[in-house]
């Protein structure tokens, strides 16, 4: 209601208010020229106070509603903001899901699942990178071929599962003699690969002598039965600027001399 | 009656979507799969239109049968928002309710779910299939 004074007077302007107030209404100013002229004034001043909260009070009305949609719209991005993290935190689950899942299945196209060692395309993978390093910064790697000597044989007479326990065992054998960077993996069937990083050949037939002679004391027992096995050996060293399939090939013919000159043992290739 | 085929929603699973089929007149909802569309507002644009329009046309309560395995971000977003429609729905005093089923071995998606269904005020189950 336009009553309502959101503007209070003061105690001077009541005053005043009142004095004029009274001079209008006492009879002896009745005859007064400036009586006329000063109740018009009155009427103004009154009429511009009330105009005056009017326009006070639409503009605190403004004034209110822009402060409440604030409110609101504080609350709305508070309320995006909680929306949003909780978004990111499923999507960064399910990321890290995924992640896991990558990891899982890189391992499984990496291992070996029967004896847990690399398998053959784990093996072309770091000989390719073993071959780039030592091209790249004149280093040499020493590289075998183990091969466990009649496993035919073993895995006819005793079964596949004694075949299978064999090469658990060799696995073992081989891995317990060689260094932390040593790379070994199995390259197919009875055949393994250990690869030697900066190693000249001299310390890798070492490193195959021990194992050889490991893997001959070797006892392997399964299902009441016990076998005994030895393997041979093809070596050789990384030629510089070779590829890996080169440095294989070199180590396969190695191999190939080991077998018929009578098996349990190893046969080098020097860098011609 | 004349507009039923406009309310039955069959969508195929794709390698990179989900299926998708909801039944009217049963008002029941079931998305299954994986959910990595290209344009994942696009995909979820038809299935949001169907519960919009199911929930503004009759009273009667809705079931939202889920089997989910992966999701992109933005079809985490989309889920956010159908599931913001249920809670609307339900605030409104409609019988609303999802089902989350997951692979007994996979305990991840149930967590997932779970994250789903904080804030959410109507009946939300994770349930182990073929428990």
């Amino acid at each position: 209601m336009a009553s309502e004074h959101t503007i209070p007077r003061t105690r001077e302007e009541a005053d005043l208010h009142e004095r004029v107030r009274a001079l209008l209404d006492d009879p002896a100013q009745r005859a007064n020229p400036m009586r006329e002229a000063l109740a018009e004034l009155l009427d103004r001043s009154e009429e511009q106070r009330s105009r005056l909260e009017k326009l006070v009070r639409i503009s605190d009305g403004y004034h209110n509603v822009s402060r409440t949609q604030n409110i609101d719209l504080i609350r709305e991005y508070d309320r995006q903001i909680m929306r949003l993290e909780k978004l990111a935190r499923i999507s960064d689950r399910y990321q890290s899901q995924l992640i896991a899942l990558n990891d899982e299945l890189k391992t499984l196209t990496l291992r070996d699942p029967l004896t847990g060692v690399g398998n053959r395309r784990f093996m072309a993978d770091r000989l390719r990178e073993e071959s780039e390093r030592a091209n790249r910064r004149g280093v040499t790697y020493s590289l075998a071929i183990l091969d466990i000597d009649h496993f035919k044989t073993v895995n006819d007479r005793f079964g596949h599962d004694v075949g299978d326990a064999v090469l658990c065992r060799v696995v073992d054998t081989v891995r317990s003699c060689l260094r932390d960077y040593d790379v070994f993996a199995r390259w197919g069937g009875e055949e393994f690969i250990i690869a030697l990083p900066d190693t000249v050949l001299e310390v890798a037939a070492a490193v195959c002598e021990r194992v050889r002679r490991e893997i001959e004391v070797l006892n392997v027992s399964c299902d009441t039965v016990t076998v005994a096995v030895t393997a041979s050996f093809g070596l050789t060293e990384h030629a510089p600027g070779e590829n890996p399939s080169e440095t294989i090939n070199r180590a396969d013919v190695a191999l190939r001399r080991a077998k018929d000159a009578g098996r349990n043992r190893i046969v080098r290739t020097e860098i011609s | 009656m004349g507009n039923r085929p406009m309310n039955e929603l069959n969508i195929e699973a794709t390698q990179s979507t989900p299926s998708v089929s909801a039944d009217w007149d049963s008002g029941v909802m079931h998305i299954a799969g994986d959910s990595f569309p290209e344009n994942s507002f696009e995909f979820f644009a038809g299935v949001i239109d169907w519960i919009e329009r199911y929930l503004a046309s009759s009273g009667r309560p809705l079931h939202l049968d889920l089997r989910l395995m992966y999701m992109n971000t933005s079809s985490v977003k989309a889920m956010m928002d159908i599931f913001d429609l249920l809670e609307d729905a339900h605030r409104d005093g409609r019988a609303v309710e999802v089902i989350w089923h997951h692979d007994p071995a996979n305990e991840r998606v149930a967590d997932l779910a779970g994250e789903f269904r904080e804030d959410c005020t109507f009946p939300f189950g994770i349930e182990k299939d073929g428990v």
